[in-house]
């Protein structure tokens, strides 16, 4: 015999013993069961009621927001936003700027087409009009070389944000723009007061200008598009004359968030920033709950007291919600995001959380997880937390979890809940109550793709208990 | 170099077939699980010549051989369980052993062995199509030993050789369960909540000795005109196997584990043999291997309705075999210089109510003038239990070994 065919032979013998041999299931379950080993893990629920926070606290987020391709100017209730431009004056124009008898100058936003062109607004939305009183400061640097303004278009947008938290500019001045902003409209143009221009004439040569622009009494939320798409335009043009006019495109645009809630007490989020509220629960009742139902002691404190006997498989928190303290722009319910804080290499970190659908629950009342919403409690999934709270209970620790107010959702009773094609014509149920027509290989669309610039009151979270529901994989045996 | 052997072993696939003991310590490896040895039914310990090799029994009997040999050998192995109606079959394949002696002449013959002393591997799925679920069992676990083995004839009784080996224990264990859920004891409206959601049990540690490096074989070997014989000690040692016990929803989506160290003492062995030689290349052979166990084994475990402890029972193996030797003639006819084998075992398991009896044929195919040597063994034999958690198996297994030969340190004609 040849070596290579006697070589051969193990693998001939291993190819035919896994063409010979067919696992019998039925038989490899019963050995299992031999052995005290199951075949799937039993779920059993424990629920927890009347658990009553031990804090609750709200974070609020005021840092700026890089404008790339969308910014905000105006106000809603209880928050206000600012917007910050960053242009650089030539020096050739300022020449010009002197010489003329009559100037103004305008600042043009173009709006964001997604949202104000949107099937998704209200019926009602349009005509925007106000009367906007505008605060308008800015910053003119000194002159400076033709190099160094050349070099504005080189700064780095984190410096220039870092920069913006400590905004100083003594020199500002008051106007009103009447706004009248209708559902074909795509431009909005401020005109600027003449301290501006009549600054910018008196000097002359290469200089930055930065243009902030605050509209806390504003009515509405204005959604421009940032330089990334669009640039937004400080025009500056002759009165009369030769009607000579030049046009700045922004290198950077920000948008400046500030709050205004004035009750310490409440727990009030925004939409459209990152406000957060972080709810602490105590740990004795879980534990006690769990006790009573698995008869064994918690917390696990044997070993290295790591808590391995069982496992989470999904917890749920229902909370009270009351609507009526809310305001939002949007007539659509919006997600609640829910997020855990666990453990992670040594540290803790939050992690926001997974969602999982209860399809014949959305399908019959919505989904659970939405404020603006039908009913009276608000129920989020923080599965991952629980499963690191109860891992790790021993060392005393509280269960932490945060939520935040996510987009709007579009379909409410979606049991896909995740934008798709559509396959055929069809008429989507819209959670305000529209209704609309898409054609075969339209998007539907499950979250409204833009914020809400809502505010919402979750105050009674301190006073009304929640109710913990836990589903659990044991592996405890028979005893 | 222990990651090294690990990546060499994974590579090689590490995996016995037996389900019994699979949550002690698994299948243990008869005598570094040789093809040649197999095919005399794991008899022959005893046996000197110019190319035997490292023997993990017996260290000593290498002091005779007069030849590098190097051995790697493979296993290919079927075995098939069953209870009442019941059965179910898997398939291996392993390498058991690879080995490597180096004769010195007067300065006695080095040596070293992988050897794979105790394994198990299941991984297998289990599907219901009925109540819709799915189930994957995982076990792997590997210990292995490197052995450096020396072994030198007395200078005045060149007779009688002494050897000794210090095996150095590796090699970890994984079990991991992966379960679908059951969702009878919760409400309809409820069970939304467990779609998708598979959970593991997992384990996994690494082997080692505690408080010791390693556990030693000591042995002496006379090799007489027709008959030779062995007699060999080897230390009690005692196990750790530091596990982790853990819950998984994912690799990355896991808890915190919790440790656990099991520990297993390891009785002391008493093995001897004999090897009769007549009509010049004709042998049989008788070895016995007797080890006391007088604690139970701490099983892996650690949840669900499994038992805690593998109780054990005095563990021994009697192996007779037969062996015709191959003419060194190179001009000899082929079937003349192939070496043909037969034996038959019975081992107690080191698990309680568990014992086995096999039978093996080997042969040896001459590769070349060198002493080249392909050995081939088939074994078959059943494992009987007398137990509610062991099965009854049988099992077929096909071994492959590769002798290499050479003369290291020797001119032409010496």
């Amino acid at each position: 015999m040849k070596k290579k065919n006697l070589l051969l032979l193990p693998f001939v013998a291993l190819f035919v013993s896994s063409c010979s041999f067919d696992m019998d299931d039925e038989g490899l379950s019963r050995w299992l069961s031999d052995q005290g080993m199951p075949s799937s893990y039993k779920v059993q629920t424990v629920t927890v009621s009347d658990l009553k926070p031990v804090s609750a606290e709200v974070f609020k987020d005021t840092l700026p927001l890089y404008a790339y391709s969308r910014g905000v100017l105006g106000a809603t209730e209880g928050m206000s936003f600012d917007a910050v431009f960053d242009f650089a004056i030539d020096s050739a124009f300022t020449a010009r700027l002197k010489k003329m008898d009559s100037v103004k100058s305008s600042l043009n936003l173009r709006m964001v087409d997604s949202y104000y062109k949107s099937p998704y607004l209200p019926s009602n939305y349009f005509p925007i009009e106000e009367d906007l009183k505008l605060n308008v400061s800015w910053i003119l640097s000194d002159k400076m070389s033709q190099k160094e303004w050349n070099k504005i278009e080189d700064i780095d947008d984190s410096v220039w944000m870092y920069e913006l938290e400590s905004w100083k500019s003594k020199k500002k001045a008051d106007t009103t723009i009447s706004v009248s902003l209708g559902s074909k409209d795509s431009l909005l143009v401020f005109d600027m007061p003449s301290a501006l221009v009549n600054d910018i004439r008196k000097n002359s040569g290469y200089r930055r200008l930065q243009l902030r622009l605050s509209a806390p009494e504003a009515s509405n939320v204005y959604r421009f598009y940032g330089p990334g798409l669009y640039f937004p335009r400080f025009r500056i043009e002759e009165l009369g004359g030769n009607g000579d006019y030049v046009t700045y495109n922004a290198y950077r645009s920000a948008s400046l968030p500030k709050n205004h809630e004035k009750c310490s007490d409440c727990l009030i989020l925004h939409s459209g920033v990152f406000d957060s509220l972080v709810v602490e629960f105590p740990s004795k009742p879980i534990m006690k709950a769990l006790s009573d139902f698995y008869g064994d002691e918690f917390p696990y404190t044997l070993g290295d007291s790591n808590d391995v006997r069982q496992a989470v498989v999904m917890a749920q928190v229902s909370f009270y919600k009351d609507d009526s303290k809310g305001k939002q722009e949007l007539d659509m319910p919006i997600q609640v995001i829910a997020g855990s804080f666990m453990d992670s290499a040594d540290a803790v970190v939050r992690r926001i959380e997974n969602y999982k659908l209860d399809r014949p629950r959305v399908f019959k009342s919505g989904h659970p997880n939405m404020v603006f919403y039908d009913g009276d409690s608000l129920s989020l999934q923080v599965t991952a937390g629980l499963r690191d709270f109860i891992n790790k209970a021993s060392d005393g620790r509280s269960f932490k979890m945060m939520m935040r107010l996510g987009y709007p959702v579009l379909l409410d009773r979606d049991t896909v809940f995740y934008d798709r094609i559509s396959s055929d014509k069809d008429t989507l149920q819209l959670s305000n109550g529209n209704s609309l027509a898409v054609d075969q290989g339209d998007t539907v669309r499950v979250l409204f793709s833009h914020f809400d610039y809502a505010r919402y009151d979750f105050t009674s979270i301190k006073n009304k208990p929640a109710t913990l529901k836990l589903w659990l994989a044991s592996k405890r045996g028979e005893e | 170099m222990k990651k090294f052997i690990s990546a060499l072993l994974c590579v090689s696939g590490i995996s016995f077939a037996s389900m019994i003991g699979v949550d002690a310590l698994g299948e243990e490896q008869l005598v570094g699980g040789s093809a040649a040895m197999a095919g005399r039914g794991f008899a022959g310990n005893a046996k000197t010549g110019d190319i035997e090799g490292v023997s993990v029994v017996n260290p000593a009997r290498q002091a005779f051989d007069t030849k590098v040999v190097l051995n790697l050998n493979f296993l290919l192995g079927v075995t098939s369980a069953s209870r009442s109606s019941s059965s179910f079959t898997t398939s291996n394949i392993s390498m058991p052993s690879m080995n490597l002696s180096f004769p010195m002449g007067d300065f006695g013959t080095l040596g070293v062995s992988l050897w794979q002393h105790y394994a198990s591997s299941i991984r297998e799925d289990i599907h219901n199509e009925e109540e819709k679920w799915d189930a994957e069992i995982e076990y792997q676990s590997s210990l292995y030993e490197l052995v450096p083995t020396y072994a030198i004839r007395l200078p005045f009784f060149r007779a009688i050789s002494l050897g000794a080996s210090a095996h150095f224990v590796m090699g970890s264990f994984t079990r991991n369960l992966t379960l679908g859920p059951d969702n009878s004891e919760i409400s309809k409206e409820d069970s939304w909540a467990t779609n998708n959601s598979t959970v593991s049990d997992y384990v996994n540690g690494d082997w080692e000795i505690k408080n010791h490096p390693a556990y030693y074989t000591f042995a002496a070997q006379y090799r007489g005109r027709m008959a030779s014989y062995f007699f060999s000690v080897t230390t009690p040692y005692t196990l750790q196997n530091e596990l982790e016990y853990n819950f998984r929803f994912s690799e990355t989506d896991t808890l915190a584990p919790t440790r656990i160290m099991r520990e297993i003492r390891v009785p002391a062995m008493l093995a001897t043999g004999v090897n009769y030689r007549f009509n010049k290349r004709h042998n049989v052979m008788m070895d016995v291997a007797w080890r006391a166990w007088d604690r139970d084994i701490e099983n892996v475990a650690g949840s669900w309705s499994m038992s805690q402890v593998t109780k054990t029972q005095n563990d021994f193996n009697i192996s007779l075999g037969y062996q015709r030797d191959g003419s060194d003639v190179f001009y000899d006819a082929y079937w003349d210089r192939m070496v043909y084998r037969a034996g038959l075992w019975y081992k107690n398991w080191y698990v309680e109510d568990v014992s086995e009896i096999g039978g093996s044929i080997g042969i040896g195919l001459p590769l070349g003038r060198k002493g080249m040597m392909l050995d081939l063994a088939i074994q078959g034999g059943a494992r009987l239990t007398d137990d509610d958690r062991n099965w009854n198996e049988s099992f077929f297994g096909i071994r492959l070994g590769l002798v290499g030969v050479g003369n290291w340190g020797k001119t032409r004609g010496q």
